[in-house]
């Protein structure tokens, strides 16, 4: 394993380590680096993302000075200030470029479908200006048609418009972290600058509660720290020094980073980077640099619109050519061609796409799962990778006491938010003893004023581990502060990094016992060492070499859960020698401190969150891989990744093989390891194969010690491979990754504001388990997307067919192009939009994400309100690459077969119409020239009647009327066919009520536009006689039946041919 | 050494574990071996969702080329043959079916559907009560245009309308040819109407200087159009009997022509009028004939019961002297109490222009 640095509070002692002394293994110096390079705009993402290569903590600090040209004691001169912040700019974070609103509408505008549509109402005005100046009097249907095409693309672009401007303030939130004002010296003088005017080189003091203005490599520090949490995710505080100790310049102990907080002591440094080039300012240049990308449903749509232009183009074409063949006049030609394009384009489907999506994410927000991107409200549902962060996000981010160790047994704790795990027994000596020492030899308090609150939630001052142990005392003794009242503290030695333990001596609380007692807490291996007897079961036993043993196997067990372990011991002090009043010396200390009594251990972890091994495990089920990606230890990790379900029991790495069959770990087999911790330093060695190689062969896998440059080259090697990652984290340096995911989910209470500015999700209440409501709703929506597309496509072919029947067959048009758009904007909006609500119909999340190669998507919006037809959560995520969202099939589906049926259904009502008032079938064909002039005002029909114009265009109109009507008939039977793609319609029932709703809506909207007078002279439609209702009640049957016998059929042979031909 | 991660393999492996006993070795195997075969399974579940190595290799091109004929798989458009030929099958059979259920309901319609009587008449029906009129000769090169050219010396278009009108009043001078011989067709006048049953013929002598042996005079550029009243299925006139019923636009012509018939019955007729339509027009459009001299379509014609070999009346409009060298707008016009008329809608009337050059 790698070096991993050394922090000198409470930290995981079972690893050794040894610090980089700038000699390679056999003795000689490292080679030393470059002139420094000229700092330049940080401007090239890729430059960005690789890691930091600098020297400076390497360098002695004259040559540091030298490079500079500073000097410790006096700073930088005036002069060469300027010079430095003209050559290099301010110390600010640059804001990126945006680019202006008005660009970002008319993207809007004319993207997609609007083109179509726009080029459809242009050439309707330019066919109604031709009509106007030739003829007297044009009709002005032309001119209605342009201005509602018109209409139509710019309120569809404004909503998307609308939804689409997700403001991202991203920059700004890493502004709030920047530093107002700053301590320099210049020419020896102290002055206070605004922190923009540091330049590098410049001598800066900083003191604790102070935000770090600029990179400084420490020079002098007394007793400094400082708070990495932005930078590592680790909220631990690390202590500075000038000391050079690690090769990595974010470990080493001489550097101090931009906006991370000063939290004890003071230090003087020397700026080495500003601005854009910190590595702050690095990972804001890289999370608002980032593109996004398309999201998968954006995608999907995107693929769906090429797919129905291809279509709508082929076809308008084609007929405009045989228009022209079959010698029409160029203008009736044009007609026919914005015809088919408007009947081909679904104008209702974008605004369909919008409220469905709409809907779910106000369901997901009622559930506290608060979504910026609307797009983003499917993406979950195609998830198949989850890189966490652990920090924060799986874990509490709090120490609490998981086990301890007295008795020679380990007790567990109870480490839940809510104290609802196991009680451990208090009542034994030994515990009374541990408890005693954890309680006084411990600086932690509580802040006042917190008496409502409950004791694992409550503020403390003090550091991590002491909070624990505070904590955890509280809950088993209660009322701390009273005990150390009456245990009156008369000395203490405060815990240093050499000794690593830390002392003090009390008073005791036991009237009749005048002696004082000595507590002493520290590393277990130190503790134990001052230690001769041990406190066993009520009785003082002598430390032989049985109790060590035992004592290192707990050691060792407690280590290797990744918990951070702190042995105790005490020692009654003989009143002889220590009596009451004694003058105890801490500096040089005048009492034992040796020979003491070992009572026990007690280690902490910071646990997972309650929700998380569940939502893990249902995740995992859901077929969604999760990979935990975290800047703390590797074995911290590993234990986490262990307690929560991400690496599952019995699967193990190879150090786990290796050590398991005692051989080295080059003699593992590798493919035997299906899981892996790795370290960072190793991924920095890693190539993009090989880390694709790792992601490919593992099942499971942890990266320890990560950089936020190498958190996004781990999400960008899984989309490279064609996963659809999400992300969830909560700190500044996890925004490069949210910004870089397919979905980025931010903690809303815990994250900062970059990592919820970043991401596109946030969980409102920290809840992980929310992810798992985002993946069964964003399938949900998927499917129930499906369905809406199939039945507003399916349409399409009843609205074409007329056009192409009245082009080859000649017969009178048998639907306008206005009752095209009643169908498109009308009728089939509210159905379609209430599929949204259909709940799930087979284990959802079960399926394994769709693969987005295969699986594609296809009444409007009540669809979208469709129940899921079954357990949702039991399917594998859909594949990207093959699972679309409009697939062939369900082209096929919509166009060659419900659709058919629907058209048949239009013509039969059309036939039924001319024949009933005079004109038979036969007598149609051929006439459309005679029955379009002007000039023939007595056309003869099959019975010898003549018709004027006039009369039979009102037949003709009330042809369009029926068409309509029946269409909106026929429809009935697709909305509830649509409703299920597998199960019978028994099953799945008509609980739906928005989808009721939309059923009898669609029918009273179709009844107004017929029988409401006035609709003739604006609409041209026309009262139909009851009975034409009915011809197109035998196709909607044979729809209902066809689609029931097709299911049924479906549901008994699984993986068979029907299914693949026609299950979308 | 390679171990793969079958059961025999791990036996080996275990024999280097230490500190357990066989018994529980083994179930450790056991446990081990069913642990990495469903790792096997999920690491094949996971990385089937990726992206094949090779795949990533490809480029738009070849993976385009690779959809059109993939020479592996021998697929065509992503389908192999066998498959091409299932699904046609299968459409094959549903549009069979489609069609099938289209020409059931076509003939249950059909039996709903007599032969001679429209389903819905009259005001049930579409075409309503207010007949409109039709004209002869109509110019059928352009089926938009409604304008009557005669070229002055060019003998051929004279010709040409006049066989246009021939064609048309064929079936008046050779009655015969249509019928079957199912209805009885006789000569009918006011007081005798006719029967059920039977048709009233049209006599063609009535047409006077407008007959085919005078080429309907368009030779002489005073061209003869004929005009009819378009046939409803059972419509009967209402007659303005009583002249305070004599709508305001009613030409005074007509008004004069009603109030000089003597005879009650041979008011029972439909009026015609023809005009001019705006001022210029009826100056140029000259003095006018009608033939017959009723102007108007006796009342005995109707109903039309779609009887065979019912032929509508005529009459024939001579335009004696229209003015030549300018488009004159004729409107014609029928005149009954049920009918209205509407110059846009041409219902009750008729509209056509004629040229003499």
């Amino acid at each position: 394993m790698g070096e991993h640095g050394r922090a000198d509070s409470y930290r995981v002692a079972t690893i050794p380590a040894n610090y980089d002394d700038n000699k390679t293994a056999d003795g000689r110096a490292k080679s030393r680096r470059k002139q420094v390079k000229k700092p330049r705009k940080a401007d090239d993402l890729d430059e960005l993302k690789q890691e930091l290569d600098i020297d400076y903590h390497k360098i002695t600090p004259e040559e540091l000075y030298q490079r500079f040209q500073t000097h410790p004691e006096n700073g930088l001169s005036h002069a060469k200030a300027k010079e430095n912040l003209e050559r290099d700019g301010p110390n600010a974070l640059t804001p990126p470029k945006t680019t202006p609103e008005w660009v970002k509408f008319c993207k809007n505008l004319f993207g997609g479908f609007a083109l179509l549509l726009w080029i459809g109402a242009f050439l309707c005005f330019i066919a109604y200006s031709i009509q106007a100046s030739t003829e007297e009097e044009p009709s002005d249907d032309n001119l209605y048609l342009g201005i509602v095409l018109a209409a139509v693309v710019i309120v569809t672009g404004i909503f998307s418009y609308y939804q689409e401007s997700k403001s991202s303030k991203i920059m700004e939130s890493f502004k709030n972290m920047v530093p107002q004002f700053a301590t320099v010296l210049r020419e020896g003088e102290k002055l206070t600058l605004r922190a923009e005017d540091l330049v590098l080189g410049d001598v800066v003091e900083v003191k604790f509660g102070d935000r770090i203005p600029a990179d400084i490599r420490i020079i002098e520090s007394r007793g400094f720290k400082v708070d990495n949490s932005s930078l590592t995710g680790e909220s631990e505080p690390q202590s500075r020094s000038p000391e050079y100790t690690h090769e990595n310049p974010l470990e080493t102990k001489n550097l101090a980073f931009f906006s991370t907080n000063a939290v004890e002591g003071t230090a003087k440094g020397v700026v080495i980077s500003c601005g854009d080039n910190t590595v702050m300012g690095r990972i804001a240049g890289l999370a608002s640099g980032l593109d996004t990308g398309e999201t998968p449903i954006a995608k999907e749509i995107h693929h769906f619109i090429q797919l129905i232009t291809g279509v709508a183009v082929f076809l308008g074409v084609t007929f405009f050519v045989i228009a022209f063949i079959l010698g029409y006049h160029w203008l009736d030609a044009v007609i026919f061609l914005i015809g088919i394009i408007v009947a081909n384009v679904p104008e209702g489907l974008l605004a369909t796409v919008t409220v469905c999506l709409t809907l779910t994410a106000k369901r997901m927000a009622s559930k506290n799962c608060l979504v910026k991107n609307l797009e983003a409200v499917e993406t979950l549902g195609s998830t198949s990778t989850i890189c966490s962060d652990k920090t924060g996000t799986l874990t509490q981010n709090r120490m609490t006491v998981a086990h301890m160790w007295f008795d020679n047994q380990i007790i567990e704790a109870d480490t839940t938010e809510n104290q609802s795990g196991v009680q451990y027994d208090r009542t034994s000596p030994g515990f009374k003893a541990l408890s005693r020492i954890a309680t006084l030899c411990n600086r932690a308090e509580f802040k006042s004023g917190q008496d409502g609150v409950p004791i694992l939630k409550r503020e403390v001052n003090g550091d991590a581990s002491e909070a624990a142990l505070l904590k955890c005392m509280e809950i088993a003794l209660g009322n701390v502060m009273n005990i150390r009242r009456k245990n009156k503290k008369v000395c203490e030695i405060p815990f240093n990094s050499t000794n690593k333990y830390q002392v003090s001596v009390h008073e005791n609380d036991d009237p009749n016992d005048p002696r004082h007692i000595l507590v002493m807490k520290g590393a277990p291996e130190r503790i134990l060492e001052r230690c001769s007897t041990i406190f066993i079961c009520g009785k003082e036993k002598v430390l032989d070499d049985e109790m060590k043993e035992a004592f290192n196997n707990a050691y060792l067990e407690l280590g290797g859960l990744g918990e951070r372990v702190l042995g105790f011991c005490d020692f009654m002090l003989p009143t002889d020698k220590f009596p009451l009043g004694f003058k105890f010396n801490s500096d040089d200390a005048n009492f034992p401190l040796e020979g003491l009594r070992f009572v026990g251990l007690m280690s902490m972890i910071d646990p997972p969150r309650a929700a998380v091994p569940d939502a893990v495990a249902k995740c995992r089920s859901a077929g969604i891989k999760v990979i935990m990606v975290t800047g703390d230890h590797p074995i911290t990790a590993k234990a986490i990744a262990k307690s929560v379900g991400i690496i599952s029991e019995g699967n193990e790495t190879v150090e786990d093989i290796a050590q398991r069959l005692n051989i080295p770990i080059s003699e593992v087999n590798r493919n035997d390891a299906k899981a892996a911790v790795i370290h960072g330093s190793d991924l920095r060695e890693l190539t993009s194969d090989q880390l694709d190689d790792v992601l490919r062969n593992h099942t499971e896998i942890v990266f320890a010690r990560t950089s936020p440059q190498q958190k996004l080259i781990i999400v960008e090697g899984c989309q490279r491979m064609g996963a659809i990652v999400a992300v969830t984290g909560d700190g500044v340096n996890d925004s490069p990754a949210l910004k870089k995911a397919d979905i980025g989910v931010a903690m809303g209470i815990a994250g900062s504001d970059v990592s919820k500015q970043a991401a596109d999700m946030i969980l409102l209440d920290d809840n992980f388990a929310s992810i798992v409501t985002g993946v069964e709703e964003g399938r949900l929506i998927f499917d129930n997307l499906k369905k809406s597309i199939a039945y507003t496509l399916t349409s399409n072919i009843p609205e074409i067919s007329p056009f192409l029947a009245f082009i080859l067959c000649d017969i009178p048009l048998p639907l306008g192009t206005v009752t095209i758009l009643c169908i498109d904007l009308g009728t089939d909006m509210v159905p379609a939009i209430s599929l949204a609500y259909e709940t799930a119909e087979s284990d959802i999340m079960k399926r394994p994400p769709r693969n987005p190669f295969y699986d594609k998507l296809v009444p409007a919006i009540s669809l979208a309100y469709e129940e899921a037809e079954s357990d949702i959560m039991k399917r594998r995520p859909r594949n990207p690459f093959t699972d679309k969202l409009v697939n062939e099939r369900l082209i096929s589906m919509a166009y060659g077969q419900i659709g058919m049926i629907q058209a048949a259904a239009g013509f039969f009502v059309y036939f039924v119409i001319m024949a009933e008032n005079g004109f038979l079938p036969m007598k149609l064909f051929g006439i459309r020239k005679q029955w379009d002039s002007r000039a023939v005002n007595d056309l003869t029909d099959s019975y010898g009647q003549e018709w004027t114009y006039r009369d039979r265009k009102t037949l003709e109109y009330t042809c369009h009327t029926a068409f309509f009507v029946s269409i909106v008939v026929v429809q009935w039977a697709d909305l509830i066919i649509c409703k299920t793609r597998r199960n019978s319609i028994v099953h799945q029932g008509m609980r739906n009520w928005a989808l009721n709703f939309g059923l009898i809506f669609e029918t009273a909207l179709a009844a107004f536009l017929s029988y409401t007078p006035g609709m003739d002279k604006g609409l041209r439609m026309f009262p139909l006689k009851f009975v034409w209702w009915l011809p197109a009640l035998p196709f909607m049957l044979s729809i209902f039946i066809y689609d029931e016998t097709r299911r049924f059929y479906l549901r008994r042979n699984p993986g068979g041919w029907l299914e693949q031909e026609t299950y979308y | 050494m390679p171990s793969s991660a079958t059961a025999t393999g791990n036996t080996v492996t275990a024999v280097g574990t230490a500190n357990q006993q066989q018994n529980n070795a083994a179930t450790k195997i056991r446990q081990q071996s069913i642990a990495q075969i469903k790792q096997e399974e999920l690491l094949s579940a996971q990385t089937s969702y990726y992206i094949k190595p090779e795949e990533m290799k490809l480029t738009e091109k070849e993976k385009f080329k690779k959809f059109l004929w993939d020479p592996q798989t021998k697929k065509f458009f992503g389908r192999s043959g066998s498959s091409w030929a299932k699904i046609g099958l299968f459409y094959l059979i549903f549009y069979g079916m489609l069609a099938a259920l289209v020409a059931i309901c076509m003939w249950v319609f059909f039996q709903t559907l007599d032969s001679r009587i429209p389903k819905w008449q009259l005001d049930g029906s579409l075409i309503g009560t207010n007949p409109g009129l039709g004209f002869r000769p109509m110019p059928i090169e352009n089926p938009d245009s409604t304008l009557i050219w005669l070229q002055g010396k060019n003998i051929s278009s004279h010709e040409r309308w006049a066989n246009l009108v021939n064609e048309f009043l064929d079936d008046y001078y050779t009655p015969g040819k249509s019928q079957k011989g199912t209805t009885s067709v006789r000569k009918c006048s006011y007081s005798n109407p006719p029967l059920r049953g039977e048709v009233c013929s049209v006599e063609v002598k009535n047409w006077d200087v407008c007959s085919k042996a005078n080429k309907y005079m368009y030779h002489k550029n005073s061209p003869c159009i004929f005009l009819k009243l378009n046939k409803i299925y059972g419509w009967t006139p209402e007659y303005y009997l009583d002249p305070t019923e004599f709508p305001e636009n009613m030409p005074t012509q007509l008004k004069d022509h009603i109030m000089s018939i003597k005879d009650e019955d041979l008011k029972r007729t439909v009026w015609i009028t023809c005009e001019g339509e705006s001022k210029s027009d009826a100056e140029n459009i000259g003095p006018i004939k009608y033939y017959p001299d009723i102007q108007g379509f006796p009342g005995y014609y109707y109903p039309y019961e779609n009887s065979e070999g019912y032929l509508s009346p005529l009459i024939a409009v001579h335009f004696e002297r229209p003015k030549s060298g300018n488009i004159i707008n004729v409107e014609c016009k029928a005149w009954a109490k049920n009918i209205h008329h509407s110059r846009a809608d041409r219902t009750g009337s008729v509209h056509f222009e004629l040229l003499i050059d």
